[in-house]
Formats: C-alpha cells, sequence, structure tokens
C-alpha cells in the first residue's frame, strides 16, 4: 500500500491530465461560485473603503481632534475658560430656522426652512470648505462672512438660490438679520453623516448669528466647541480628563475614534444585510456547485472504474477529483475575488452621493479572506458528498453495457465531514456579522428555507407521480403526461430547480416586500394621519401668539402643542449612562440628547403597560413615565431612577410607569415625559403638531412666521421625502444584491437544463419521429417548466411574505401589509425566467435532426 | 493459475433474487489459454469479474495465482490487480483526458514505478504505436485504440490477462491483428489469458474452450482442432 505522500503525488499528476481537458463541464460551478465571492467580497470592501473613509476623514468630520456639544444653552464663562486654557477653540453653533427673501420690488416674500450655522473665525478647524466649487479655508471663509457695510454675508447650499429665486448678492433675511448672499457652499467638512436633512445649509458668522435675535437659552439650538490639541496630544485621554473635570456639563463629549458612531453602526447593519443576502446568493450557487460537481462525476464513471481497474486504491480516486475540484474553486474564488475588489470603485460615485463621506478605495485583504473562506467551504461542503460517492464506483461497472449515474451514499465520514463543512460555514457566517443573533438567525431561516423547499420538491415529484399514475394518465393527453413524467422520473432536477431558484425568488420577494411597506408607510399612510407641519422653537411668551395665529388660519382641522426640552441622559439608577448595562440596541438613547416634555395627563398615542399614571395635579418629587421599549434595553423598571442633564443641571427622577408608543402615528411622541412639577421653570420652549388641509399649508407657515419670524415650520411631506429618499436608495441596494441571489438560481437552473440536455434531446427526437409536431413537442416541455415554475413562484410568494412580515412585525416592529401586486409581480417575473430559460433550453433540443441522433444510436 | 471452486452469486433486484453463478467449478493452468463463450445473459461477464476480484462471490472461493480473492479487502484487490492482472474491454475504457503514453503508463504509476513512461514506450513500441504517444484516444482508430489498452494491460507484466470481448467493437481485420498482437504478447511473457468471445475462430485459437448457459459451466474441453490434433 502506499503512503499518502505516494497517492497525493498520483492523484495530483491524474488531476493535472484531466484538468487538461479544460472546465468545459464547470462553468455554471465557476460561474456560481464567482457570483457568490464577489457578492461578499465587494460588499465587504466597499463597507470597509467607507469604514476606512470615515476613519481617515474622522478630524475633518467631528471638525477637531474633540468635540464638545451642547443643546438649549452656550458653555459657561467657566467652561468655556477651561477648554481655551487647554486646546485651541472653535465654536459653532447651528439650529433650524426659517429664511426669507426681503421681497425685492414686487414685495413677494418666499421662505424656506434651513439649517442655519454660526462659526467663528477659526472654522474649519481641520479641512478646508468649498464655496463655489474652490476649498476654502478659514481665513476666505471668516472675510466671506464678515460684516460689510453693516450687513453680514452668508453662503448657502446652492439648492436654496433655486428654492428662494435668489443669487449671490441678494439679501436674505434670517430672524431679524439681514445677510448678503456672499458665495455657494458647496462643501463643507464637519458637514456630520446625519442621511436626512430637512433644509439646505446656510451658513453665517457667529457674530451674525447672534444679531439674528435666533439664540436663546431653552431654543432648540446646538453649541459645538471643536478642539485642537497639542501636537503628540492623546485625544481620548483628553476626553476623559474633560468629562473628569467638569462632569456636571452635560455635554457630548467625542475624541477622535468616536467620530459618526451613528454612520458606522448604520454602515454595520446595511453591510450585514447586504453580506446576508450576498450569503444566499453563495448558498444558492453552492447548488450549482453541487449540481455540476454531481453531473461532471457521473460523466466520469467509465474513467474512475478504469482507474479502478488498473489499481488505483479509493484514496487516489478521491484525492484525484478533490484536487480538481479544488483546483477550480480556486479559479472561482479568484474571479470572485477580483470583481468584488473593484466594485468599490465601480460604486464610488454612488455611494458618495448617499454617504458624506469621500471612500478609501484600495484593496482591503480582511473582506476578501473571508469572501475566499466562505467561496472554499462553500465549494467543500456541496461538492464534498458526491466526491466521496465517486470514490465508491464499483470498477465492475465497465463490464455492464450501461454506465449511469453515480448513486448510493458515501462513507459516514465524509458525510460528516460535509455535516462539519456545514456547521463551519456557519459559524463563519455567525463569526464575521456584526450581530451575529441575526446572522444566527439568518442561518436557521436558511437551514429552514432549505429543508421546505426540499420538502416541497419531494411533494411535487409524489404529486407529478400520483397524476402519472398509468390508470389516470391515459386521459391527461401526451404533452401533460410527458411534463408529469419529466417532474419525477428518477434523476429529474426536480428538486435542485425548485430550491435553488425558489430561494432566490423568496429573497427577492421578501425584500420587495419589505420595501413595499415600509414606502407605503412613508409616502401613503403616513401622510394620511400624519401633521402638515411640527413647528419648532414657539418660545413660552409666543405660545398665545402661535395659537392664535393657527386657528385663525382656514384650513387647519387640528393642533396639539407642547413643551420640549432637550437632555442627556446622564445616568441610570446613579451608574453614569456611558458605563451601564445598556443593550447596543438602545445605546442610541444615551448617546445623544432625548427631547423631555412635561404632561398631566397620558397624551394620545401611548398606552401605558406597567405602573401608575400621576394625578393632574400631582406636585411632589420628579416622576417620569418612559418608554417601555427603552426601558427594557436599559434594564430599568417602575420605581428605578434616571438622572437627566437639563441645561447644566442634572435632574433625578423617579420612573413612574412604562409606555407603549405608537411611534409611526407621526404624532408628538415622547419617550420621557415629566410629571408636573420639574420642567416649567426650566428654559424651554415649545412644539406643536399642526394638520392642515394640503392647500392651506402655504398660508398657515405665513401666517405663523408673520406672527412670529424666529419659529421654524418643518413641512411634514419634506421630510418623509427625505426618509422614502433614503429608503429607496437603501432598497436599490437590497434589491440589486437580491438579484445577484436570483441570478445565482438562473445559474443553476440553466446547470439544470444544461444537464437534462442530452435526454431532452433524445425525447424530442423520439416524438418527432412517433410524428409529433414541434409545437406539440415544445408545449410538453414548456408545460414542464411552467409546472415547476408556478409551484416555484408560489411556494416563494408565500414564503418571502412570511419573511416580511416576520422582519417587518417582529424586528422592526412595524405594520405590515400583504401587498399582493408586489409579491404574485415578483413571483410571476421567476415563473417568466424559468419559462424563458426552458424555451431556449428546449429550442436548442428542437433542431436536432432525428437522423442523426438516431444514426449514432 | 486460476481456482474457482464452488462459485455462487445471488444478487438482489427489485424483482427479487437474482442467482446469477450457480456453483462454478473451474480451473486453468498458469501460461494457459481459455475462451469463455455462451448466450448473452450465460454469467460469463460475471465469471469474469469474480476473477478480477470486480465482484465479491456469495458463496465458494476464488484462487488467482495462488492467492485467495474473498479474503482480501478492496485496496488490497487493487493492488492484487494492479500487480497480477490486466483487463482489456471490449469498449477499451482508454481515460480520454490523457494520452496513449498516460493511459499505459498509469497502472505502472499506481504501483509507484519510476520508469513508468520508459516501461510506457516500451509497451506502445511493442503494439507498433510509437507514433502515437501524444495522442489522445479521441485522435486514434478503434483498432489504434484497442492495441493502446492491450499496451496498458501488459504494461506491469501482469500473470492473467482478462479480456471481454476484445473485438467486438472491431472490424474483422483489425479485430484479427488485434488478436494477433494479444496471442504475440500472451507468448512473449507467458501470460495466461481468459479471453470472453461470440467469435467461434477466436475459441478455437485460445484452445480451451468453456462453454456457460444459465450461470453454469455447460461444457468444458479442448477446442475441437486442439483435441483433433
Amino acid at each position: 500500500m502506499n503512503g499518502f505522500g505516494a497517492d497525493l503525488a498520483i492523484a495530483t499528476r491524474l488531476a493535472r491530465r484531466e484538468l487538461r481537458a479544460g472546465v468545459r463541464g464547470f462553468r455554471i460551478f465557476l460561474a456560481c461560485l464567482a457570483l457568490g465571492v464577489a457578492a461578499i467580497a465587494g460588499i465587504g470592501s466597499l463597507g470597509t473603503a467607507v469604514r476606512e473613509g470615515l476613519r481617515a476623514d474622522a478630524r475633518k468630520i467631528l471638525g477637531g481632534d474633540v468635540a464638545v456639544r451642547l443643546i438649549h444653552r452656550d458653555a459657561s464663562p467657566a467652561e468655556q475658560a477651561w477648554l481655551r486654557r487647554n486646546a485651541t477653540v472653535s465654536q459653532a453653533a447651528d439650529l433650524r430656522a426659517m429664511a426669507y427673501t426681503t421681497g425685492g420690488e414686487t414685495g413677494q416674500r418666499s421662505r424656506a426652512l434651513v439649517e442655519l450655522k454660526g462659526v467663528d473665525g477659526l472654522w474649519p478647524l481641520y479641512g478646508s470648505a468649498a464655496v463655489d466649487g474652490g476649498p476654502a479655508g478659514h481665513d476666505r471663509i471668516a472675510a466671506l462672512l464678515a460684516a460689510r457695510n453693516g450687513v453680514y454675508g452668508v453662503l448657502v447650499d446652492p439648492v436654496l438660490p433655486i428654492r428662494l429665486g435668489v443669487a449671490i448678492g441678494d439679501r436674505l433675511r434670517i430672524g431679524g438679520q439681514s445677510f448678503e448672499i456672499r458665495g455657494l457652499l458647496t462643501g463643507e467638512p464637519d458637514r456630520g453623516t446625519r442621511l436626512i436633512k430637512l433644509g439646505p445649509r446656510v451658513l453665517v458668522s457667529r457674530a451674525g448669528l447672534d444679531a439674528t435675535g435666533l439664540v436663546r437659552t431653552g431654543s432648540l439650538i446646538y453649541f459645538h466647541y471643536r478642539l485642537k490639541l497639542p501636537p503628540g496630544a492623546d485625544a481620548a485621554a483628553f476626553a476623559s480628563r474633560l468629562k473628569t473635570a467638569l462632569p456636571k456639563a452635560g455635554w457630548r463629549v467625542r475624541s477622535l475614534g468616536e467620530a459618526s458612531p451613528g454612520a458606522r453602526q448604520f454602515l454595520a447593519r446595511i453591510t450585514l444585510y447586504l453580506t446576508l443576502v450576498g450569503l444566499t446568493a453563495l448558498l444558492v450557487g453552492g447548488l450549482g456547485v453541487a449540481n455540476g460537481v454531481r453531473a461532471w462525476l457521473d460523466g466520469r464513471i467509465a474513467t474512475i472504474a478504469t482507474f479502478k481497474c488498473l489499481g488505483a486504491s479509493a484514496r487516489i480516486v478521491f484525492l484525484t477529483y478533490l484536487i480538481q475540484v479544488l483546483v477550480l474553486a480556486f479559479a472561482g474564488i479568484a474571479l470572485g475575488l477580483t470583481a468584488g475588489a473593484i466594485l468599490p470603485a465601480l460604486l464610488a460615485g454612488a455611494v458618495e452621493s448617499i454617504l458624506p463621506v469621500t471612500l478609501r478605495l484600495g484593496i482591503y485583504p480582511a473582506p476578501l479572506a473571508v469572501a475566499a473562506l466562505f467561496g472554499l467551504l462553500t465549494a467543500l461542503a456541496f461538492s464534498l458528498w458526491a466526491i466521496a460517492r465517486a470514490r465508491e464506483v464499483p470498477p465492475a461497472m465497465l463490464f455492464r453495457q450501461t454506465v449511469s449515474a453515480i448513486e448510493g451514499r458515501p462513507r459516514r465520514i465524509y458525510a460528516l465531514a460535509t455535516g462539519l463543512l456545514v456547521a463551519a460555514l456557519a459559524a463563519l457566517a455567525i463569526l464575521t456579522a456584526a450581530d451575529p443573533f441575526i446572522a444566527l438567525i439568518f442561518i436557521g431561516g436558511c437551514a429552514g428555507a432549505f429543508l421546505l423547499f426540499r420538502g416541497m420538491a419531494w411533494l411535487v415529484a409524489r404529486a407529478a407521480a400520483g397524476l402519472s399514475d398509468p390508470a389516470r394518465a391515459i386521459r391527461r393527453g401526451p404533452n401533460l403526461r410527458l411534463a408529469l413524467a419529466n417532474i419525477h422520473r428518477p434523476g429529474a432536477p426536480t428538486a435542485s430547480v425548485i430550491l435553488s431558484l425558489g430561494l432566490g425568488a423568496t429573497v427577492l420577494v421578501a425584500i420587495a416586500l419589505i420595501q413595499g411597506n415600509l414606502m407605503d408607510q412613508v409616502r401613503r399612510q403616513m401622510p394620511d394621519r400624519a401633521p402638515a407641519f411640527f413647528f419648532i422653537d414657539i418660545l413660552p411668551d409666543q405660545v398665545a401668539r402661535f395659537d392664535t395665529a393657527v386657528k385663525n388660519t382656514d384650513g387647519v382641522s387640528r393642533a396639539t402643542r407642547m413643551p420640549m426640552v432637550r437632555a442627556r441622559i446622564a445616568r441610570l439608577n446613579g451608574v453614569p449612562a456611558a458605563v451601564a448595562a445598556v443593550h447596543p440596541d438602545a445605546r442610541w438613547a444615551t448617546r445623544n440628547e432625548r427631547g423631555l416634555t412635561y404632561a398631566a395627563n397620558l397624551p394620545e398615542g401611548s398606552r401605558l403597560i406597567a405602573g401608575k399614571w400621576w394625578p393632574a395635579d400631582y406636585r411632589g418629587p420628579p416622576l417620569v413615565s418612559f418608554d417601555a421599549e427603552l426601558a427594557r434595553g436599559m434594564g430599568l423598571g417602575v420605581g428605578d431612577t434616571i438622572t437627566f442633564n437639563v441645561l447644566g443641571r442634572e435632574i433625578t427622577a423617579t420612573i413612574a410607569n412604562l409606555r407603549r408608543i405608537q411611534w409611526r402615528t407621526v404624532g408628538m411622541n415622547f419617550t420621557v415625559i415629566f410629571a408636573p412639577g420639574t420642567l416649567e421653570n426650566a428654559p424651554h420652549s415649545h412644539i406643536a403638531a399642526v394638520y392642515a388641509r394640503p392647500d392651506s399649508e402655504n398660508r398657515l407657515l405665513a401666517a405663523v412666521n408673520g406672527a412670529l419670524p424666529n419659529v421654524s415650520g418643518v413641512r411634514v411631506r419634506d421630510a418623509l421625502s427625505a426618509a422614502a429618499g433614503l429608503l429607496e436608495n437603501i432598497g436599490v441596494a437590497l434589491r440589486s444584491t437580491a438579484l445577484v441571489t436570483l441570478v445565482a438560481g438562473l445559474l443553476v437552473l440553466a446547470g439544470a437544463i444544461a444537464a437534462g440536455h442530452r435526454r431532452r434531446v433524445y425525447d424530442a427526437v423520439v416524438l418527432k419521429v412517433l410524428g409529433a409536431t414541434r409545437w406539440r413537442v415544445l408545449r410538453a416541455f414548456l408545460l414542464e417548466y411552467g409546472l415547476l415554475g408556478l409551484v416555484t413562484a408560489a411556494i416563494a410568494a408565500i414564503l418571502g411574505a412570511v419573511v416580511a412580515w416576520a422582519v417587518l412585525t417582529l424586528a422592526m416592529r412595524s405594520p405590515w401589509t400583504f401587498l399582493p401586486a408586489t409579491a404574485i409581480g415578483t413571483a410571476l417575473l421567476c415563473l417568466a425566467v424559468m419559462l424563458l430559460f426552458g424555451f431556449v433550453g428546449t429550442w436548442q433540443a428542437m433542431r436536432q435532426k432525428p437522423a442523426a441522433l438516431l444514426r449514432n444510436e | 493459475m486460476i481456482e474457482l471452486s464452488n462459485i455462487h452469486l445471488r444478487l438482489p433486484s427489485l424483482a427479487g433474487e437474482v442467482h446469477i453463478l450457480r456453483g462454478i467449478d473451474f480451473s486453468l493452468d498458469a501460461g494457459a489459454a481459455a475462451a469463455l463463450v455462451g448466450p448473452s445473459g450465460s454469467g460469463k461477464s460475471t465469471m469474469m469479474m469474480v476473477l478480477a476480484g470486480l465482484e465479491r462471490p456469495s458463496e465458494g472461493t476464488v484462487a488467482v495465482a495462488g492467492q485467495e480473492l474473498t479474503a482480501m479487502n478492496e485496496d488490497t484487490l487493487a493492488v492484487f490487480r494492479r500487480d497480477t492482472i490486466g483487463i482489456v474491454f471490449q469498449n477499451f475504457h482508454l481515460v480520454p483526458t490523457m494520452t496513449a503514453l498516460e493511459n499505459v503508463a498509469m497502472p505502472l504509476e499506481f504501483a509507484g514505478r519510476a520508469d513508468a513512461f520508459d516501461m510506457a514506450k516500451d509497451g506502445l513500441a511493442q503494439v507498433g504505436l510509437s507514433h502515437r504517444l501524444t495522442h489522445y484516444p479521441a485522435q486514434l482508430s478503434g483498432g489504434e485504440q484497442q492495441r493502446v489498452a492491450l499496451a496498458r494491460a501488459c504494461a506491469a507484466r501482469p500473470r492473467l490477462i482478462l479480456a471481454d470481448e476484445p473485438t467486438g467493437n472491431l472490424d474483422g481485420d483489425t479485430g484479427t491483428a488485434v488478436m494477433d498482437l494479444l496471442f504475440h504478447m500472451r507468448d512473449e511473457l507467458d501470460i495466461t489469458l481468459l479471453l470472453i468471445t461470440h467469435d467461434p475462430v477466436l475459441a478455437e485459437r485460445c484452445g480451451r474452450i468453456v462453454r456457460m448457459a444459465d450461470g453454469r459451466i455447460a461444457d468444458h474441453g479442448l477446442a475441437p482442432a486442439v483435441a483433433a490434433e
């Protein structure tokens, strides 16, 4: 007996000789593997390029080495003094405000909600802004914004002049101050990574902003302090020193490593979903790999038997074919990695138009290595079974005239190895996922879908066999008989076709339904129930004038107004929020300021689920009503305490009750409601939701702004279309990846059709010889594909709907509506594709001349 | 050289167990040649498979070159075949992705012979195919393919050649030429030969004829011409 090394050497030589014949039988194998690997490598590389972009631009995005933010109030002189003692400080403030044209000759005024930012002479501390398409450092910006002849300058987003019908040199009024438009702001280094903007950016000097009269304590204003540290200083250490030195300031402090955590989390989430969809494509492709290897080995039976007759051991046979599969798998993986590596460069423009980041393009080994490992495990997991069966091919086959397919089960050790490879694939998916729990659910879902489709395929084949019962089938006519027989005959590709195309179609239906539901919410359902405007920054002394202006406007059906102050959560049960045990899903609430209100009665849109609501005349120690979902994420319950930092003062309140909030009503919902008696005296403003007929919206805005120029009106329709736009972009990304899954399914289908081509040609020839017309033969084959396609499409529509329902209601807690047109349309598309493929495959069979084939037979 | 004793082979089938070989007793001396003849389904190929260790009998013992095959495991059988038995098929069964030289060298490579290719070249020279070393099976005629198969079967200097209708796919003249070659090599290398054939002339040429019917040896003796001599 030869040793393993000698067997390996022989097997390598044999494999090399066999591979000289080319990759003819391996095109589908290569395409399936390359496609799946390309999807995963591309998504991983793109995610890394974006992340690296964020990291490289962190200083610019953050605006400094350390960024400090306060809401409602400017830093106190003592706080400012500490900052200036320790770093170079650039100050800015931003808020939403209304910008007006000054009327001109006609006196007609246009207005728009803008995102107003007031900057000092050092802005930007890092990087440069872009004005009129060219870079502009802080000196130029300061010069452009400075007062000339008593008029401050303003730089505006290029959209604003179009919206308001103004040009450079024209005047713009914001609050109580008039500004001269001195240029177009085309780039802003610290623009932030928020994905939805409610208005175009308007940049003024800090002095100009103060002159508007909009900066009042309690208004919804963010005050930013960007710090430039001495060379060599450690930003993270400085940030923690700052937090320790001024613990009561209630500001948000971020150092370089924490730039844009929200964007990073969003990116991680979207990358995870895209990767999982890509993985589905790879798994579907795995079926193509399995079918390809099986068909290829079936064609090698005589060779394998010959090897054995000539004295090759089973191990040599196994190694010979394993080496060939590995070589081809590496080729497929290399193709996929190449495509995946260049994907970020192809998509850079599109991504940069959505995400405020410059991609750092390059070859990133980590995502490529992960994709390669996924590809290798898939190739092995889906081919080992077939190779192990080929190992058992009896050499006696050479003495029999009919050499058919390789059948039977492989040895237990190989079945075990296949199981281990599948487990390794699942483990890799879980270990490399940003959220292992979601990956685990995905793995479970995939396994369930595999079993379900496999079971369905078995049922379909059984049903076809039942319908083919000779006693009954005689009445069904030859076309249907042939179609049914093709579905259930031994070796029919029914299972792999239903499984592969079914999985692809299910993913597509699910994504179409999820996106359809979200869009439906944003575009159709929400506006029906949503207010026309949210008005913000209504100061307490303006409340009466605001109510009057709203009441006197025709077309207003309803208005609700609530006081609001934004505050940071400082402690949970006395433990600083930054270190408290908070679930990652609830961490967002501790990162930024939350809107607080106070109310005597339970507001509409909320349902009490624990504790008791306070009496309307309550005047005791601070109590709060808290969002039940968030409380669970923070591990809080009734009786626990939360400490808020409200304008630099810490207020500790006891949770009196928990509410379930209906967020999708787009009304005014607050996660935190204080009992009366605590917040009334803190500087705050009011926010109002006003419901009005679409034709009276402009009148309403004019009436409110006429009376109160500082009050900003956010048009809900605009905000919803911004959200819809974002959803559309995410949907395009998801749908594109899902299409890869469908393409993988089609490749498997194409492979199955190709594998059955010889039999199909033979059937067609025999039928033609017996007098069947070409149309009759074509109908029989199309009927077979139609039946398979119809069953697959129906199952995919149902399963896709179940997946979409689960994701929407269980994971996203969003309402669910079955959209029959979307589900059925997507499923029918799959059916049409299957018929098309069937037609192409059959047409080639039909063109075969009977005489040529019969002579050869 | 060959000792079959009370060989029975029963195989399961959908229609019930099939009794293919029904008590075969047969022996053949080293260096002798015999033809296995009989109608289709009489068990000729199965008997040959049993002799090659490709099929295990349900009952009985098989000894080839003094080795008891029924006691060997699959890998030991593979090695035994490689060193002792050469097989020639009706359909040649050359590996289509390998050249003539590689096909012939294969059993020698399996045996770990460093001079595999030199021996293979000699083997092909013996069958008159020195000019076809780098040709693939598809580039060879039927007669040439069978000559390559013959060279391959004899490459490892086997002591027994089993040939299953080796001329079945060849025309008369080519078949005769190939058989001349087979008998020439048998004489040259002193190989025992067992040949399945439907061709009475070829059967005569073997000297001994074993007639099979219904899984049994119906008749066994010297060919008439030989007997007459």
